[in-house]
């Protein structure tokens, strides 16, 4: 089974193939503005260098967000036209959860985080041990989380690529995309067609209409 | 030549299949009007975000109401610009795809060269030609010497006409989108307010936002003295001044150009005053007046799968390198 994992929810490109839960070519590119120009082409680079053809993908692994919303559209396209197109199972991932999983170190906690402007963050609180989420994630001010974090007992690290203004040990993140497919490949896949984008957050002019609708 | 295009450049995702650039064997349009009706505009994040979750199924509808599977494909089209880039880009990346994983051509089409070619799957176009393009993102004059060839000869330097109506609508207190609307309102109403004609001089280019303020102030001032205004009569008003300085302006590179085939294209040809008056100018005139039909005029990519075949005649291509590009020009 050889299995396609894409991620452009940041400035940066992070796609693997993986053959029998071992990653058989990667790249980890920091792209900026550039996603849809190099996206595409980086994977068919990759493909031809190891002489893979669309059809030998079997399973599409895809992180959905949060993050760049326009990152988040250009990856999950790609993913969703494949998938729906050569009829194989695609699964979605959150982005917070493949930068928890990828935390190196001794830590109880991993808190991955996004900055998400205005002060807040997209972010969660990842217990490592257990390997599974202990808060939702969320779009909160850094405040918010800080409170919650200094009711914790336990080893907490950062994981972002952004700078954060923490008290507790940052490390910038690094995917470790064979650990990521191996905790994700058995789970349900989702029709190509109903996937969607895990944005987080709605957009400003739903959230005034909202605020409208409250004030009246 | 089978041709599978898409189109999302703004709030429609579609998907059509179209035969040699003039037959519409299949079209699908996924529309997002009454989402953005509550916003009273289009929202760019809302309908990009629409277009993500509608891709897939408007393509395989469309593959389905054709009986045909990618293997009838001959080639991919796609819309790379003008338009919002969020959309753009849901549309421009799930063509690539297609592309790439089917192995077939992609063939980039401007949105504009979109519009013009409806006309094709009504009628076969014949150069030289005039296009008149008009709709709510776009007002242009377009030279076509020959087939694929584009000259802008004028654009609008400011509002589109189908966003000065869209405008109008709402300060008049009327709904979105404005066009239809005011349309059918300038039906029953007089000329009965004396507005600015904008952009009264030799060019071919076009303003319609002082045109649209001056309503504006017009509906303020009457507010204030408490006149009550009468709505009817200035839909009619306004739609006056804008057939006749587009329709000036129209007549004018027609003779400048010593061409005698007009074509109308985009959303706004769906006005009625608009076409009426062009059409009677043309026939007093000697020209051949044409448009398409409705269901072409706005946006639908059956329109991109038309143009792509002569694009793709003209040897027109595109890698997956292709990108979204909100503003570009059309020559």
């Amino acid at each position: 089974m050889i299995t396609l994992y894409l991620d452009t929810t940041s400035s940066f490109l992070y796609t693997a193939i993986i053959e029998n839960d071992s990653v058989i070519a990667e790249i980890k590119e920091e792209l900026g503005n550039n996603l849809s120009e190099y996206t595409l082409p980086r994977i068919e680079e990759m493909f031809s260098v190891k002489g893979i053809q669309p059809d030998d993908i079997g399973k599409i692994i895809v992180v959905n967000g949060p993050g760049s919303f326009t990152g988040i559209r250009i990856g999950l396209t790609i993913a969703k036209t494949f998938a729906w197109a050569k009829n194989i199972p695609i699964i979605p991932i959150s982005s917070l959860e493949a930068m928890a999983i990828s935390i190196d170190g001794d830590y109880d906690y991993a808190v991955p985080a996004i900055d998400a402007r205005r002060g807040c963050l997209y972010t969660s609180i990842y217990d490592v041990k257990n390997n599974s989420f202990i808060m939702d994630e969320k779009y909160v001010s850094n405040d918010t989380l800080n409170a919650v974090l200094d009711s914790m007992i336990g080893k907490i690290g950062f994981v972002t690529n952004d700078v954060l203004d923490v008290k507790y040990d940052v490390q910038p993140y690094d995917p470790k995309i064979e650990k990521i497919v191996s905790l994700v490949k058995d789970r349900d896949s989702v029709n190509p067609h109903s996937i969607d984008a895990n944005y987080l957050k709605m957009t400003e002019a739903e959230e005034k209409k909202m605020s409208e609708k409250e004030n009246d | 030549m089978y041709i599978l295009a898409i189109e999302s450049s703004c709030d429609e995702t579609s998907c059509s299949i179209v035969k040699n650039g003039c037959v519409d064997v299949s079209t699908v349009i996924l529309s997002q009007i009454d989402i953005h009706t509550n916003f009273g505009g289009v929202v760019p994040e809302i309908a990009s975000r629409h277009h993500l979750k509608n891709i897939t199924m408007v393509i395989e509808e469309c593959l389905k109401k054709a009986n045909f599977t990618m293997d009838n494909i001959d080639a991919i089209a796609i819309t790379y610009g003008p338009g919002l880039i969020g959309s753009l880009l849901v549309g421009v990346e799930a063509a690539k795809t297609l592309a790439f994983i089917y192995n077939k051509p992609l063939i980039p089409v401007h949105h504009i060269a979109g519009h013009i070619y409806a006309n094709n799957l009504c009628k076969k176009m014949e150069y030289p030609l005039i296009a008149l393009v008009v709709s709510g993102g776009h007002t242009e004059l377009v030279y076509m010497k020959d087939e694929y060839e584009f000259e802008k000869l004028g654009e609008t330097l400011d509002d589109a006409v189908g966003e000065s109506y869209d405008k109008v609508a709402r300060v008049i207190g009327v709904g979105y989108p404005g066009g239809p609307v005011i349309d059918k309102m300038a039906k029953i109403g007089i000329h009965e307010y004396n507005l600015p004609i904008p952009l009264n001089d030799d060019s071919y280019n076009f303003s319609f936002s002082g045109l649209k303020s001056a309503v504006i102030n017009l509906a303020h001032n009457y507010d204030q003295k408490g006149i009550k205004l009468n709505k009817e009569n200035l839909a009619k008003s306004f739609q006056d001044v804008v057939v006749e300085t587009i329709t000036k302006k129209t007549i004018k590179a027609l003779k400048d150009k010593n061409v005698n085939r007009l074509i109308i294209a985009g959303g706004v040809a769906a006005n009625s005053g608009i076409r009426e008056n062009l059409k009677k100018e043309c026939e007093n005139n000697k020209i051949e007046c044409s448009y398409p039909e409705l269901k072409y005029c706005t946006d639908n990519a059956s329109m991109i799968g038309a143009a792509a075949y002569y694009a793709y005649k003209k040897g027109i291509t595109a890698d997956s390198s292709l990108n979204a590009r909100s503003s570009v020009k059309l020559s």
